[in-house]
């Protein structure tokens, strides 16, 4: 799957995944070296002796969690941009998530960025919360993100356009943005019924199909509720817009 | 989770929602509100929202007179913070045959000597009103300035954030399952989040009103009815008021965002519980409204929906206690036009549950007004 797609497997990511104890425990890198290949600068790079020494330059490296003070040494040495350090420590409901990040221009520290998953799909709004710059223009960055606990192994990239942000509009029939959403939510409308019908949201002629997932997003983000058990509105017919007038006869229709 | 209250309504619609804020703010403690769906899940989400004063008998006149001054002042009253969109665009109410001309003459005179300030047009009038109505295919129309509609999500949310800031417990997503009599006395209610012990139990379950009596074992004689509903893409104001014909069979609004409603009942409609949509219904309606409203027809129709009237045999509601069992009362039977009845339904029901005089005497409203063959018959309905 990997080769064809570029994008590791579920199996592929449990695999790398450390185990929750340490994950609750300390900061941790994860290292996401799915094939073998002869490179070993994460292990050079190392002075805690966290990765195992090589028996095999084509060795996939193998970390010892115990060890590893989440230094972030390996983040910019690794040549295939494949560690990342994750901190799911850092508050009761955030987790940070270290990238290494070689475009220009750098987000600033407090910007609000759309964190991405490993397919580069919009995961959540992420806060960077620490820029550390390569000492040298060509070395490589890193920037960290504070991002819903949940998401530490899914996000691994991210674009500097806030897609999350409150003004981003999420229902364009009704023309309703993400902050209205957020708002109604922290009111206590919590299912996309009662969404709907304050707010209009996925009332015009699309009938939601834009918006509903977007708002099933933002209740879970915002109660925690899994999204497959959210009460789903009612799709009601006409599946597309139709003229009144043409139900008698065509007339309705320039 | 057991739990005491004063009162619990069953239902979460206009008509609960109102008893409730009503029978708080008289001081009553400890009101449960028990919906099993989301507030407006029932009929109240699912109407037209009309409310008109327009009417053929005395009551309805005043109950619905009481609702409209209500509505005038109600995002003030209920300290609401978004709007529950009254526009107040009127009722034009045409006639096609000659006995509604009779009819709808002698509702004028009626509605007048109530301070009801309705008016009988002629064709042309009624066209200088709504000029893309076709004149030709009436023979006359009433009018009033008071009457039109609502937002029902935002009326409905007025009156149940007023009624939980003085105390009122609105429980949603839970659904009562059974009730506890004892002795003929109103004891408990079973919902799906627990039991709540109440000596007094308020059905105001719309469509669904008979499975609730039965759970007391009391015959509630309503049934309940689809109607069906469509809605438009909005555009630019061009409707007042509603308009609305009963041998015509339509009423159709357009709403302060710019989408038109438009509504027909179905003299074929079997008596059940479904609520589902039918092509067949598209297809009258539409006839109906291009054959009245021609420039309707250009509209897209974005959705259509349905919901349950739930019918009298006079299509007057149903209000008070019952006999059979103390401390259960009834606001159902609303015959389609519950909505603009809900500020006059939560002042008398709150008032009927507390042995208080009544603004607006409904005692001869009782259910067994049905077996005593003393209907009180209502000729202006869709
Ligand atoms: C298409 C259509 C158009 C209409 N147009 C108008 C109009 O223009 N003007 C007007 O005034 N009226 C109109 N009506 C009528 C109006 O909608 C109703 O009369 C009114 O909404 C009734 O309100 P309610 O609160 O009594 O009942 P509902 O709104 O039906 O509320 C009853 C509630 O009880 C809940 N419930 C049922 N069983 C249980 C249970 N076991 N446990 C917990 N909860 C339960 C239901 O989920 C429901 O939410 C229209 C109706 C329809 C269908």
């Amino acid at each position: 799957m990997i080769e064809k797609t570029g994008v590791p497997t579920k199996e592929d990511i449990e695999e790398i995944t450390p185990p929750k104890e340490i994950r609750e425990k300390q900061a941790v890198a994860v290292i996401e070296c799915y094939k073998e290949i002869p490179c070993n600068p994460c292990y050079t790079a190392c002075k805690f002796g966290a990765i195992k020494e090589f028996e095999d330059i084509n060795d996939r490296p193998e970390i010892i969690y115990e060890k590893c003070v989440a230094c972030g040494q390996c983040v910019i040495k690794c040549p295939g941009l494949a560690i990342f350090i994750i901190d799911e420590t850092y508050s009761e409901t955030e987790a940070t998530v270290q990238i290494p990040y070689e475009y220009l221009p750098l987000p600033k520290e407090g910007d609000y960025v759309t964190a991405l998953d490993r397919a580069g799909r919009p995961v959540c709004r992420a806060k960077v919360v620490k820029v550390r710059k390569g000492k040298h223009p060509n070395m490589t960055s890193t920037v960290t993100m504070a991002v819903p606990k949940e998401h530490s192994m899914t996000v691994r990239s991210l674009n500097l356009e806030d897609y999350f942000a409150d003004n981003t509009i999420i229902c364009r029939c009704e023309g309703i943005t993400l902050g209205e959403i957020r708002q109604l939510i922290s009111e206590g409308y919590t299912t996309i019924d009662e969404i709907k019908r304050i707010s209009r949201a996925g009332m015009g002629p699309c009938q939601g199909r834009t918006c509903r997932h977007l708002i099933m997003q933002e209740i879970r983000n915002a109660t925690g509720q899994n999204m497959e058990d959210m009460l789903m509105p009612t799709f009601r017919q006409p599946t597309k817009p139709v003229k009144l007038g043409l139900f008698v006869g065509g007339e309705g229709d320039d | 989770m057991t739990k005491t209250a004063s009162v619990v309504i069953i239902g979460g619609g206009i008509s609960g929602c109102a008893i409730a804020y009503n029978l708080a703010k008289k001081g009553v403690k400890d009101v449960v509100v028990v919906e099993r769906s989301y507030l407006t899940s029932g009929a109240t989400g699912r109407c037209g929202a009309g409310i008109r004063t327009q009417w053929g008998t005395e009551r309805n006149c005043k109950l619905a007179k009481f609702s409209v001054d209500f509505f005038e002042n109600a995002n003030e009253i209920l300290g609401y913070k978004r709007d529950i969109e009254f526009k107040q665009g009127g009722y034009l109410i045409v006639a096609a045959t000659e006995k509604e001309v009779e009819q709808f003459k002698k509702n004028v005179e009626l509605q007048n000597s109530l301070g009801i300030p309705s008016k009988y047009l002629s064709p042309q009038e009624a066209k200088e009103i709504v000029p893309h109505l076709d004149e030709t295919k009436i023979l006359g129309a009433t009018f009033c300035e008071l009457d039109g509609h609502l937002n029902p999500f935002h009326t409905t949310e007025a009156f149940a954030q007023a009624a939980e800031r003085l105390g009122v417990e609105i429980m949603t997503f839970t659904e009562v399952v059974g009730i506890d009599v004892e002795g003929d006395k109103i004891k408990g209610v079973h919902t799906t989040k627990g039991y709540i012990s109440t000596p007094i139990v308020v059905n105001a379950a719309g469509g669904y009103c008979r499975q609730i009596g039965d759970m007391v074992n009391v015959d509630i004689p309503t049934y309940s009815e689809r109607h069906q509903i469509l809605v438009t893409e909005p555009v630019e104001p061009m409707q007042e008021p509603m308009v609305m014909g009963f041998s015509l069979n339509i009423y159709t609004q357009q709403v302060p965002h710019g989408s038109f409603l438009i509504g027909r009942g179905d003299p074929t409609e079997p008596k059940d519980l479904r609520i589902t949509s039918s092509w067949q219904f598209m297809e009258k309606m539409a006839k109906t409204a291009c054959d009245l409203l021609p420039a309707l027809g250009k509209l897209a129709v974005v959705r259509q929906w349905a919901g349950l009237y739930n019918m009298t045999a006079d299509a007057q509601p149903i209000y008070g206690p019952v006999k059979e069992v103390e401390g259960f009362y009834l606001a159902v039977g609303f015959s389609g036009h519950g909505f603009m009845l809900g500020p006059a339904t939560g002042q008398i029901m709150a008032e009927i549950i507390l042995g208080e005089p009544t603004t607006i005497d409904v005692s001869d409203l009782d259910k067994d007004r049905f077996a005593r063959g003393e209907l009180v018959l209502e000729p202006s309905v869709v």
